[in-house]
């Protein structure tokens, strides 16, 4: 469809707000991209629209969608970037891999000074003292790069999960309320399967056998366990499971139990949600 | 819900560049910057998606996609066809005007692939001096001015991503008047923020428009 500088003007209002049929959107684009002579009423319209998209008033989004957002973004890096993402798991494997090759080499050379002579045994000492320090150093450090380690492969596993259920278009995304107020959040990914992922930051640090545990009400008014975990200092929570029993609305809580052998509810509820299939 | 969050927002030709500097970080794989993005824009976003999809859920979704598709694209950010906000903004109400059109005709959302940019993107920003002193109220008072017919067809087309065509058969109007009106209503909303075109010579469409309206069409 060509068009005249005349038509595109008159077209102009409808199609800076995109309310053209798909044809004319087309036909204006493809006009204003080989037309020589200035459209200035296409931004002189257009230049409206950033006004018109802060008219609405600002709403605060729930506080979980910040971390899943960043969650994303970063799990877009990561599988933009696989060779840092190798580099980075090359570097944690050598660390891991290096505190026993270090162990050997200290003993030896600590030996050999205890041989040497009654003088420089107190330098040997010193020097086989240094080298324990230095073991245990490096193996605690090595301990704590494979758990950071660790923890980061576990918070990409869950990451994945979640955006593979969320991905899913008949998932059902339910944010929990905050119970007590004290800055929990998390949100449920229910999939009409039965396939559930709940996903909790922000929980207090769980002592003993203090155990938190997911339940799913139905129709039935029968709580049913869903599952239940420890936290750590990160605050994090995660249960996933599959072939869930659903119904049409359910009622969702998350509780802290003094123990696992809870058969029921019975601790406070920490957060809760209504879900609707 | 609570109290409105402030808006924050550059309002200043310096603050605009520093953003475009920020987009740059982000362009260069800095989450950090995009981490900034979310915290300076999350509410303006949140409220549009709210208010074109109306569900929560899809809000959500459509905010994570939005600011996802300002990652993935921030190299294609081109300072001066406009501010962040405007680019970030116009990104989350194509993505929340595509997910409710899906929905009407049943298509199941995904993964966003489809990367064309809306048309305000390749418009020209040209009111950057402007942006200072205009404020969200402004916008809503200028929006409540207007002749409620224009303002209807402008809101169909704007939050609820209806076509002339469509808008015509929703508020059983003749298409040649519901043209009239988008086109009246956007000249007169010009007119209400920055003033008149000063008797530009390179917009007649907007100067008949214009004078249109002061007859009364509406």
């Amino acid at each position: 469809m060509a068009l005249t500088c005349d038509r595109v003007r008159e077209l102009a209002s409808g199609f800076v707000l995109g309310a053209l049929e798909p044809d004319e959107m087309a036909a204006v684009r493809h006009h204003v991209d080989h037309c020589r002579k200035p459209h200035q009423e296409l931004a002189e319209l257009g230049g409206i629209l950033p006004y018109l998209a802060v008219a609405p008033e600002p709403v605060e989004p729930p506080a979980w969608l910040r971390g899943s957002v960043i969650a994303a973004v970063k799990a877009d890096f990561q599988a933009r970037r696989p060779d840092e993402h190798r580099v980075v798991e090359r570097v944690a494997a050598t660390a891991t891999t290096s505190a026993p090759s270090v162990l050997p080499d200290a003993t030896v050379i600590s030996l050999e000074g205890v041989r040497r002579s009654r003088s420089s045994r107190a330098v040997t000492w010193i020097t086989r003292i240094a080298a324990a320090v230095a073991v245990v150093a490096l193996a605690g450090y090595a301990f704590a790069i494979q758990s950071d380690l660790n923890k980061a492969k576990q918070d990409q596993s869950h990451l994945a999960a979640v955006l593979n259920v969320i991905g899913q278009p008949d998932t059902i995304k339910v944010s929990l309320t905050d119970n007590e107020g004290k800055g929990a959040n998390g949100f449920v990914a229910l999939r009409p399967n039965g396939h559930v992922i709940v996903n909790l930051n922000g929980l207090a640090v769980t002592h003993g056998d203090e155990t938190y545990m997911v339940w799913l009400t139905g129709a039935n008014n029968v709580p049913v366990k869903v599952g239940a975990f420890t936290v750590g200092d990160d605050g994090k929570g995660w249960v996933e499971v599959e072939n869930v029993s659903t119904s049409a609305s359910m009622w969702i809580s998350v509780c802290r139990e003094p123990n696992s052998n809870a058969t029921k509810p019975t601790g406070p509820t920490i957060l809760s949600g209504t879900i609707s299939l | 819900m609570g109290a409105a969050p402030a808006l924050v927002t550059p309002d200043n030709q310096a603050d605009w560049h520093s953003e475009a500097e920020l987009m740059r970080q982000v362009a260069a794989g800095d989450t950090g910057g995009l981490e900034t993005l979310y915290d300076r824009y999350h509410a303006m976003a949140y409220a549009l998606a709210l208010r074109i999809t109306t569900e929560t859920g899809l809000a959500e979704d459509v905010v994570q996609d939005s600011f996802l598709g300002v990652w993935r694209n921030a190299a294609r950010y081109a300072e001066p066809k406009g501010s962040v906000r405007g680019w970030l903004l116009a990104i989350v109400r194509h993505r929340a005007i595509d997910a409710i059109r899906r929905q009407r005709i049943g298509v199941a959302l995904g993964d966003t692939t489809d990367d064309t940019l809306p048309a305000s993107l390749t418009i020209p920003d040209i009111w950057p001096e402007v942006a200072g002193r205009l404020d969200a109220e402004q916008v809503r008072q200028a929006l409540t001015a207007l002749p409620p017919a224009q303002r209807e067809v402008i809101e169909l087309a704007y939050f609820d991503g209806l076509t002339q065509r469509e808008i015509a058969t929703h508020t059983n109007a003749p298409l040649g008047t519901v043209k009239s009106r988008m086109r009246l209503g956007l000249v007169a909303l010009r007119q209400q923020l920055v003033g008149d075109t000063d008797g530009r010579a390179d917009v007649p469409a907007l100067g008949v428009a214009a004078s249109a309206g002061k007859k009364g069409l509406v």
